[in-house]
């Protein structure tokens, strides 16, 4: 059902607010509606080898940030 | 079903019986969906154009958006650098990579109706999501700034003080927010995108040698000398086509517009497309400063205005016009793509409201994160002395550096069957995008050796 403060907003569709607002559930996937955005997907638990792709390459990009620092010091002085 | 005249309908929502609460984003999405459903009822070659019409956008916004300030920048620099040769089909080249790497949040968007930043939250949790978060939040940020320097260099060929040139840009991309729908900014925006083709009527005024631009796309040559300065441009321009915010956008983008998985052959051509207007416009941006490489212009410190003021003796004041109004364009496209990019990465982490569907009231914090953002990045542009060139340089060097870890998540999204379905990617795209993954590493483990052992480099070739 359209709640009364989403019919308020509604602007140039105010009157099919009021009206049958069907052809809106036939035209989405009831997971594009936003209330259906509200549910989370289930966490994923990670396997030895993905966690360890994920920490090498944080290693890497705190690393090489560190790099960038460091290059823009060098330049500064 | 009207407000409390009939019983709630109900729709099965993650497999439970839910009362329909239809919201102002559902019913614009809604009408955006009506009509393609029409065009794809209808048969013939007519039908088919408009459809192509309806869904493309994302694709076309994020390769168009991604031939920024900055990049276009970087772009021009290599053509005054290096002139015709192996840049061209380098940057030809890169933008394969930004199709494979994008066409996946094609899919992830239209298989899942979640932004990248959500999934990434909710599949590995808040401890890598927050990871993600920083690497876009800052990477955005230091890019919004470079959008900034691009437009005020750009409007400053046509005297336009600083300010001024950042009021204007602001005024523009807070002028298409102002609709309140998707597809009506969509249309706006694709409209300021389409003048980043402005560099190949530049490019033409130059009268390029065709047979050496057919003989450097055939055989890579000249090629450029191993060096510090060929190795950076490399670098900017990866960075100029895969960067980050580029994932994050296309993905909400995708889920904003409504893309299903009936979509995903558009979305494709949309990317494909889109990467095929973004590479004409970088090889022009090439060609329009190869004059420069021939005339032995040093171009090492220029931004927008004075390539075009070089230029101008070469192509005339009209041409040089053309060409700092391109770099203008391409800021102001980009400042809204990634400050868009950065408010859609936002509510989908704080469960706030986030589409460009929203009306102001109900999307405060949406559009909030979306002004302030460019606003600040602004602010930082004006402060006097900044050395602008350089935060261009450092800037590009991060986007490249960020992109394996954000790659890493991309792939694990998209191979994931449970989220994925039968859409998980084949096994060509795997080995594709996992060489994008190497060859983005390898260049940012290159780059870390010219800056901390640069005598090492040297032993290997380089100077």
């Amino acid at each position: 059902m359209v709640r009364k403060e989403d019919a308020k907003v509604l602007g140039p569709h105010s009157d099919q607010a009021s009206s049958d607002q069907s052809w809106v559930l036939s035209s989405l996937e009831h997971d594009q509606l936003v209330r259906a955005k509200k549910h989370h997907i289930p966490r994923r638990h990670l396997k030895g080898p993905e966690l360890v792709v994920l920490w090498a390459l944080r290693i890497y990009l705190l690393f090489m940030m560190a790099v960038v620092v460091y290059q823009v010091w060098i330049a500064a002085h | 079903m009207s407000v409390g005249s009939q019983p709630p309908q109900t729709t099965r929502i993650a497999g439970k019986e839910e009362a329909v609460v239809i919201t102002h984003e559902d019913v614009d999405r809604a009408h955006d969906r009506v009509r393609v459903s029409a065009a794809r009822a209808q048969r013939g070659f007519f039908s088919g154009a408009r459809l192509l019409w309806l869904l493309v956008g994302p694709g076309v916004l994020v390769m168009l958006g991604e031939n920024d300030g900055p990049s276009m920048l970087s772009y021009a620099a290599t053509g005054a650098k290096f002139g015709i040769g192996f840049f061209i089909p380098f940057v030809a080249i890169t933008f394969c990579m930004a199709i494979v790497v994008q066409e996946m949040t094609v899919r992830l968007g239209a298989a899942t109706h979640r932004g990248h930043a959500e999934l990434i939250f909710d599949r590995f949790g808040p401890f890598w999501g927050w990871f993600s978060m920083i690497d876009l939040a800052i990477g955005n940020f230091l890019t919004l700034i470079t959008e900034f320097i691009a437009i005020r260099a750009g409007l400053g060929f046509f005297g336009v003080p600083p300010w001024m040139a950042i009021l204007i840009a602001l005024v523009i991309l807070y002028a298409a927010l102002m609709s309140h729908r998707y597809w009506t900014w969509e249309r706006i925006t694709l409209a300021a995108a389409a003048f980043n083709l402005v560099f190949i009527p530049v490019a033409l005024m130059t009268h390029p040698n065709w047979h050496s631009v057919g003989h450097s796309l055939i055989t890579w040559q000249p090629l450029p000398g191993f060096n510090k300065d060929t190795l950076l441009i490399v670098l900017a321009d990866i960075g100029a086509t895969v960067t980050p915010w580029m994932l994050f956008f296309q993905q909400s983008a995708t889920v904003d517009k409504g893309l299903t998985i009936k979509d995903i052959r558009f979305g494709r051509i949309d990317t494909v497309l889109g990467a095929a207007l973004a590479t004409a416009a970088a090889v022009a941006a090439i060609l329009a400063t190869a004059p420069l490489f021939a005339h032995q212009m040093s171009a090492d410190n220029f931004q927008a205005a004075e390539f075009a003021q070089a230029l101008q003796p070469l192509i005339g004041r009209f041409g040089a016009s053309l060409f700092a109004l391109g770099m203008v364009e391409a800021g102001i496209v980009a400042s809204i793509t990634i400050s868009t990019s950065s408010a859609y990465a936002f509510g989908e982490v704080t469960h706030k409201p986030h589409s460009l569907n929203l009306p102001m009231g109900q999307g405060k914090s949406f559009y909030s994160v979306l002004t302030l953002c460019a606003a600040a990045a602004a602010a930082i542009v004006l402060i006097p002395g900044l050395p602008l060139v350089y935060v261009v340089l450092v800037v590009n060097v991060v986007a490249v550096l960020a992109m394996p870890p954000a790659l890493v998540f991309l792939f694990m999204l998209v191979n994931d069957k449970e989220i994925m379905g039968n859409l998980v990617s084949p096994v060509w795209a795997n080995v594709l995008s996992t060489g994008v993954v190497f060859i983005l590493t390898a260049a940012g483990v290159l780059f870390g050796i010219s800056v901390i052992a640069p005598n090492i480099f040297a032993a290997l070739g380089g100077k």
